[in-house]
């Protein structure tokens, strides 16, 4: 018993010392930056890691692209301004001479890191190992053949590619030197302001400047990425300056640095929180059940309250900052009182008076399939929970890691909500294709409708931007009043940094990060 | 001399039994009021504790709000109150599965031995193999999450201490004379099992399930922690811990309350398992007062 008091007292001391050591922030690791005479940046990153897909910086590798173009490494022939506008970024200009035929013009003043001049003929064997090995990449792209010459890139598509150069733009399309080639650990030799000296996959990346860089001296000498998986984690190693910059954040942290010591850089990004109805569901199935979960759930509410402001309620697929997103189209709005009618008028009626409606003998259940690794995602379910339990329906929650097998099963849900980047090249067809149509491999609701196939079909024939995004306004529509699928919210992504960086501007892309400009003052 | 000393120890020795009779009037009537609360949590809890009202969002504790509320401005003691009772009540159902599920299967074991017993006793060696909580993970991810599927799954690896103990404790019982005289006078296998051997091995397993109900609470917190076992939006306190992690630094008390409720009852429980020990153990007594002499 005494032997057990102690015990106690023990662990009650421990605990409090390790309390205490976690909010006292003077963890004092933090490397002087000055004093080798060298400005170097220490970078915590909760996605660099193979979980995310990122597990080094070669482009062609799963989704690697992202880790190689955000830390400075890689760029693209083309790249996106702020309103997700393609501009040249390697390349100089494009021409379409016809449907198949892509000729593009090359800067000729840029040096890979590894010392080769740029050309077409490197960019060449570039795109041809990228197509050979990456799945996604092959099937955007369609090359069927490329020519080299000089500074003159041609690309022949197999059938017409109207996004190819947003593809291009695409982080896969990182133009690496195939000479150099992909060391063990997955280091490659890009164009950008920076370049890998090491890579631990999970660990982290060393980075130097490129003395060869084309776009001006590089302002830091030394970029450390640490891989920094847990939100918690981040927050201290920040608080503690042992990191300088902070991406992936959990909101719940930002009070923390709402002061003169940090600085906050933020923007709007394409990535949605969505919910996708179950066609095959008897209970999804009924489009008065869709309509009244689409009036049932309280975007602003959410965005305001429980994501603190960091995010922008959804009204389709494509947020504000596009030209086809935010307000171009019109969807429900929330109406818990139009819900209850809608449900009513369809038979929905809760007569036992237990709380929950029911047609025919079904309870009006909706099972709602979601995962834990975006933040955002189950608090969604469970004030969804709340919002739609009080107007009749009874939501039961699978919030797990396991999403992507039972997703696959239309017997096991009937809506599956999760976050996707919808426009990861500002072109609008990726979405469509990839979720809406009968062709589509993550169709997973098995959504049919007559008027998307020909608007879809339209479009992948449609080269005139202006089109397009007509064609994007008209297919957002369909799905909207089909309540195919219900947007809740697009995300704010921000980056926290500690107040003596400068140069670090969020993109509505979310990767372009480590760039040139890049500086931490003294 | 002697006799004086005798005296002495014996007087000791009652005062120290008056101690742990005192000992275990007050954890157990502070453990019966813990499972009153629990009992009647719906009518005791200020608030509704699923109600969300997001104005009063992460208010921190107040006199309407004692331990104040959480992101979705549900009140947090009344949370607490409704989460002790999923955690108390899942820790209890499942101590009870085990101790006597491992128990019968102990005392067959024992009495029986042959085939059976040495099947049984593989199995559990199997499940001793593996550290608990992670083999009690793996088959909790398995069956999917919810504080059932916790349940089982921790039912499934916690069982063969049990049936350890029993055997063990059977094999010493079923040997000594007056068992022979029952089985002399007729008496069948299941009246000897049942009215001679478990009346006499009860004690130890008494006491280790007593002392096994705060551990199990740990882990099924452990369990819901990781989102294993309760889900949304059962109030419970691992899970309520876990999705309250983030806020640690910035709303303290949606962590801390939740957190008080596990070390306040594991700790009650812990001590009234150990003052049962005391109280049900003779050779304590018998061994200090050896020392005193």
């Amino acid at each position: 018993m005494r032997k057990k008091t102690w015990t106690t007292f023990l662990a009650a001391g421990l605990l409090i010392s390790l309390l205490s050591g976690c909010s006292g922030g003077t963890l004092a690791q933090e490397p002087s930056p000055e004093t080798s005479g060298e400005k170097s940046l220490v970078w915590g990153d909760t996605t660099f890691n193979a979980e995310n897909g990122e597990p080094d910086i070669n482009p062609h590798r799963d989704n690697s692209g992202w880790a190689c173009i955000r830390y400075g490494v890689g760029e693209t022939l083309f790249r996106f301004s702020d309103s997700m506008e393609i501009e040249p970024w390697l390349a100089k200009s494009y021409e379409n001479t016809d449907e198949l035929t892509w000729v593009i013009q090359l800067r000729e003043d840029v040096d890979f890191a590894s010392g080769r001049h740029m050309d077409a003929q490197s960019v060449k064997e570039c795109l041809e190992d990228l197509i050979s090995v990456h799945v996604r990449a092959a099937e955007d792209l369609q090359i069927r053949e490329i020519t080299a010459e000089g500074y003159t890139l041609t690309i022949h598509t197999a059938e017409p590619v109207p996004a190819l150069i947003h593809y291009l733009a695409d982080p896969y399309g990182c133009v690496i030197d195939m000479e150099a080639g992909v060391t063990e650990e997955g280091i490659v030799s890009g164009t950008g302001p920076y370049q890998a000296v090491s890579l631990v996959t999970d660990s982290g990346l060393e980075l130097v400047k490129n003395e060869n860089y084309w776009g001006g001296e590089p302002k830091l000498d030394k970029v450390t990425v640490r891989t920094i998986t847990d939100g918690d984690t981040l927050t201290m190693a920040l608080q503690s300056g042992e990191i300088d910059v902070a991406y992936g954040m959990p909101y719940a942290s930002y009070p923390l640095f709402e002061n003169e010591q940090y600085s906050f850089t933020s923007c709007a990004t394409s990535r949605a929180f969505f919910g996708t109805m179950n066609f095959e569901s008897p209970v999804t199935g009924d489009p008065a059940v869709r309509k009244a979960i689409a009036l049932g759930i309280d975007k602003e509410g959410f965005v305001e309250t429980l994501l603190g402001g960091n995010g922008y309620p959804a009204e389709g697929v494509f947020p504000e900052n596009f030209i086809f997103g935010g307000d171009a189209v019109s969807t429900e709005t929330y109406d818990p009182e139009e819900a209850e009618k809608v449900l009513e008028e369809a038979g929905w009626i809760d007569t036992d008076g237990d709380g929950i409606r029911e047609k025919e003998g079904t309870l009006l259940t909706l099972r709602w399939l979601t995962y834990p690794s975006r933040q955002e995602l189950p608090l969604l379910a469970e004030y969804a929970q709340s919002t739609l339990g009080e107007i009749g329906f009874q939501v039961e929650i699978n919030s797990t890691a396991d999403h992507n097998s039972i997703r696959t099963d239309p017997s096991a849900w009937d809506i599956y909500v999760s976050a996707m980047v919808t426009a990861p090249t500002g072109d609008p067809e990726y979405f469509f294709t990839y979720r809406c149509l009968d062709s589509s491999a993550n169709n997973d609701g098995h959504y049919h409708s007559d008027e998307l196939e020909n608007l879809a079909e339209e479009m992948s024939r449609t080269f005139d931007s202006a089109r397009r995004q007509e064609l994007a306004v008209e297919m957002q529509q369909v799905i909207l009043k089909d309540n195919a699928f219900v947007f809740a919210s697009h995300l704010r992504m921000s980056m926290v940094a500690d107040a003596s960086v400068t140069g670090l501007t969020a993109h509505p892309c979310d990767y372009y990060e480590i760039t040139a400009d890049l500086d931490i003052g003294g | 001399m002697n006799s004086h000393t005798e005296k002495i120890g014996a007087r000791r020795q009652r005062i120290r039994a008056d101690h742990t009779r005192i000992r275990l009037i007050l954890f157990l009537s502070l453990v019966i009021a813990l499972l009153l609360a629990a009992v009647f949590a719906e009518w005791i809890c200020p608030y509704d504790p699923n109600g969300q009202d997001l104005s009063i969002a992460l208010q921190p504790p107040s006199p309407d709000h004692p331990f104040g509320t959480d992101r979705y401005g549900r009140d947090m003691l009344s949370r607490v109150i409704v989460g002790g009772q999923t955690s108390i009540f899942s820790a209890l159902i499942l101590v009870g599965i085990i101790a006597v599920g491992g128990t019968l299967l102990g005392l067959l074991c024992g009495y029986f031995g042959g085939a059976l017993d040495a099947v049984i006793m593989r199995v559990s060696d199997i499940c001793l193999a593996f550290p608990g909580l992670v083999f009690a993970m793996a088959v909790a991810a398995v069956l999917q999450g919810g504080i059932q599927n916790a349940v089982i799954a921790l039912a499934a690896v916690s069982w063969p201490k049990y049936a350890r103990l029993a055997r063990s404790q059977t094999l010493t019982v079923k040997n000594l004379t007056y068992i022979q005289a029952a089985k002399l006078s007729g008496t069948s296998s299941l009246g000897i099992l049942f009215r001679h051997i478990l009346p006499n091995i009860a004690g130890p397993v008494l006491v280790t399930a007593m002392l096994d109900i705060g551990t199990m609470m740990m882990e099924i917190a452990a369990l819901s922690f990781l989102g294993l076992g309760a889900q949304p939006p059962t109030a419970e306190w691992g899970s309520m811990m876990s999705s309250g992690r983030s806020m640690l630094q910035t709303y303290p008390w949606v962590v801390l309350t939740p957190g008080l409720g596990i070390f306040a009852s594991v700790v009650l429980f812990n001590l009234l398992g150990d003052t049962v020990r005391d109280y049900l153990d003779p050779r304590n007594g018998q061994r200090k007062r050896r020392r005193t002499k």
